[in-house]
């Protein structure tokens, strides 16, 4: 425990300081086309990314949930989706056969290297993010039923601050 | 743990010279048991009672630039089941420093890449299965335009708080054809993959020092169907097992994955077909097939659903890529393949009022059919073939929503496995073990964020093989959410028709905060296989504490 003890007082000091930047990554669509992470967000309007993979049940129930209210979300507020794949070659041909078959209107993102699941220290699936001129604004992760409600009160709370 | 102090100080004092652009971020993750003797299940608690295997990253951006490092400390031991290299060790275990601009992406360090599917070539970390085989050395990306990309690695991978003995290079070419030749209707992808090793044979002429792999691949997109081909073929080398060379002679080892799937709004498939021979690659000869997947460097997951509940994941396939010519165990590979397919009906149907989702998969893995030739240690492989069956699964899983308050998920499956994939030894001989699993889990929504979900699941053993394991199982789970952010389980997995009857219960919580997810959980775990994306560590029996903790910033 002792040994732990600077290593907290040290992650207490960089948070203090951390700056909410998304970071820079390279990803793919699902057509294979290379998009990087500061094209998602560049106004005003609240985005959210939903990092998920194919295995992780508790992350396809909430982008399920999600997708039954996504029309009044987008219609309501302007937000966008991006539910970003982690997973790896094992599951991610899975990826376009389970977003077509569920019926998602989420734009999907491949992160097949991880490389954006590590910047963004996601230890754990589902790990979702609002982010507002490419700040992150709000994080929450896991999922519990419901919890697509608090996270919608956080998006309105977030689209009305200018 | 000076060194990292002093470490981040100096990345701080960079840091407060450019506070206008530079940003930190990074992660904290710890893990950490406290075991207890538990007479019923014969687990006596190892003398390290205390365990941690705890991880801090740190990164800082500054325009064009990326630094990180990441500390690690397994202290005073490593979670129990990890490779033993870990224990006691702690220290910084990668670092990097990288520079990226629209054409060149340039890596110094460590670092984890990917080429193709990552068959040929995959650097990764897993910290539940203990896997960390990032490549140390120089990593290049260029990209001229964009549909052409080439990617040069140099280096040695990590094994432990060290590197392997063998050093690695690489190249990857992707060119975009449909961009390159204005092609509309379909959209074409080519690569190509080299990796080569070379590790000193000392004075010995019979093992070679550079061992080479190439492969290609094409991918697709026509429409709604999309699919590709990926071959590798390697170097002939020397089999080993247990350390050990098993063989006078070389053999060269090939992979070859198709995939072919179809999506539309509703309805989408996939289906992958795999044949592998004599197809393991590490960083080190030495280390081939090793239990703790150290020193790998390329990626062979099991090509099957990954199944999340309690007794759907006692009988879980591992892949089989690797020739064996030995007095108890003759193989060459592995073939076979899966099909998905995922479903949403319209509003209503006869399942259900509102969009019932189904999703179906079956997949077969079986040994490679060949004859050997024990006398001039040969082997003669069919393509397919018939050879015995490692693994076959049929699932079906059916969600419903049936009000506002109430959801459900229904899943069956079939699963036949052989005795030597799922307890060890040798393969395709002593039988093997069916069983059929069914779950029902039920959701019941609450006003505030409160929910309610409920899982009950059975298991039947086949009693008609000759091999019935442990018998029949039952098992029950039951969380309450009192809000998206705490989170309280109990769960029980009863063997009741097994040797003592033996209960693994386990309870505890989870609490979230912003960035911070903190779980504590009491049981007992049952051993086996611990599987994270299709690869697998073995997990003994214990029974104890233990604790989470995630910080993201």
């Amino acid at each position: 425990m002792k040994r732990l003890l600077p290593l907290l007082l040290v992650l207490i000091t960089f948070s203090a300081i951390a700056q909410n930047d998304l970071p820079k990554v390279d990803m793919t669509t699902l057509d294979g086309q290379p998009i990087n992470s500061s094209e998602l967000s560049t106004d005003d309007n609240v985005v959210v990314i939903s990092l998920w993979a194919t295995w992780c049940v508790p992350c396809i129930k909430e982008l399920d949930a999600i997708s039954e209210i996504y029309p009044d979300w987008q219609a309501e507020t302007n937000v966008k989706l991006y539910a970003i794949s982690i997973d790896d070659s094992r599951g991610v041909k899975r990826v376009k056969p389970m977003v077509n078959g569920k019926g998602w209107d989420y734009t999907i993102l491949l992160d097949t290297n991880n490389d954006f699941k590590r910047a963004v220290g996601a230890a754990t699936v589902p790990l979702t993010l609002l982010v507002k001129n490419n700040q992150i604004v709000y994080r929450h992760s896991g999922y519990s039923p419901g919890a697509e409600m608090e996270l919608y009160e956080k998006i309105k709370e977030f689209s009305a601050v200018n | 743990m000076k060194k990292l102090i002093l470490g981040a100080f100096m990345l701080m004092g960079v840091a407060s010279f450019s506070q206008d652009n530079g940003y930190f971020f990074g992660g904290l993750e710890s893990n950490s048991q406290w075991l207890v003797p538990d007479e019923k299940i014969g687990f006596d608690a190892p003398e390290d009672r205390f365990r941690a295997n705890n991880y801090l990253q740190l990164n800082y951006n500054l325009g064009k630039f990326t630094a990180g490092i990441q500390y690690e400390s397994y202290l005073p031991s490593a979670l129990l089941g990890y490779s033993p290299t870990w224990d006691g060790q702690n220290g910084i275990g990668t670092y990097y420093l990288n520079f990226k601009n629209e054409t060149l992406d340039v890596t110094g360090g460590y670092f984890y890449e990917q080429f193709g599917s990552g068959l040929i070539l995959r650097t990764w970390e897993d910290r539940q299965l203990g896997i960390n085989n990032a490549m140390k050395g120089l990593r290049v990306k260029f990209t001229p335009t964009e549909n052409l990309d080439l990617t040069g690695v140099y280096g040695q991978i990590r094994n432990g708080f060290d590197v392997s003995e063998g050093v690695m290079q690489g190249l990857d070419a992707n060119a975009d054809l449909s961009g390159l030749l204005n092609i509309d209707a379909v959209d074409l992808k080519l690569g190509g993959s080299y990796v080569g090793r070379y590790q000193s044979n000392g004075a010995n002429d019979s093992i070679p020092a550079n061992i080479n792999a190439y492969g290609g691949r094409l991918d697709f997109v026509a429409n709604n169907f999309y699919g590709g081909v990926e071959a590798i073929t390697k170097d002939p080398d020397v089999i080993i097992n247990e350390g050990e060379v098993e063989s006078p002679q070389l053999f060269d080892g090939t992979a070859l994955q198709v995939n072919l799937g179809y999506a539309q709004k509703g309805l989408g498939i996939s289906s992958t077909f795999r044949r592998l021979e004599n197809f393991s690659f590490y960083a080190d000869r030495y280390a081939e097939g090793n239990l703790y997947n150290e020193q790998i460097v390329n990626y062979v997951p099991a090509l099957t659903k990954q199944h999340d509940y309690l007794l759907s994941n006692i009988y879980v396939y591992n892949a089989q890529p690797r020739l064996l010519f030995s007095d108890t165990e003759e193989r060459a590979g592995e073939v076979g393949g899966q099909v998905d397919v995922y479903f949403s009906f319209d509003k209503e149907s006869f399942l259900g009022k509102y969009g019932t989702k189904l999703a179906g998969n079956f997949s077969y893995w079986a040994g490679l059919e060949a004859t050997f030739n024990f006398a001039d240690q040969t082997y003669d492989p069919k393509f397919i073939g018939d050879g015995p069956r490692y693994f076959r699964d049929l699932n079906i899983e059916v969600k419903n929503r049936w009000s506002s308050k109430w959801s459900s998920i229904a899943t069956f499956q079939d699963v036949i496995i052989d005795k030597g994939v799922t307890e060890g030894g040798p393969l395709g001989t002593q039988g093997d073990i069916r069983a059929q699993i069914a779950v029902i889990e039920g959701t019941r929504k609450f006003e505030g964020g409160k929910a309610l979900r409920m899982e009950l699941q059975h298991l039947w053993i086949d009693k008609s093989r000759k091999n019935v394991d442990r018998k029949n199982w039952v098992a029950g789970v039951l969380e309450y959410n009192f809000s998206p952010a705490f989170t309280l389980y109990a769960a029980d997995a009863w063997n009741y028709e097994g040797e003592g009857e033996i209960h693994y219960y386990s309870f505890g919580g989870s609490y979230t905060k912003g960035p911070a997810r903190f779980a504590l959980n009491y049981g007992r775990q049952r051993g086996g296989l611990i599987c994270v994306g299709g690869v697998c560590r073995f997990v003994p029996e214990n029974t104890g504490l233990t604790a989470n903790l995630v910080v993201t910033f």
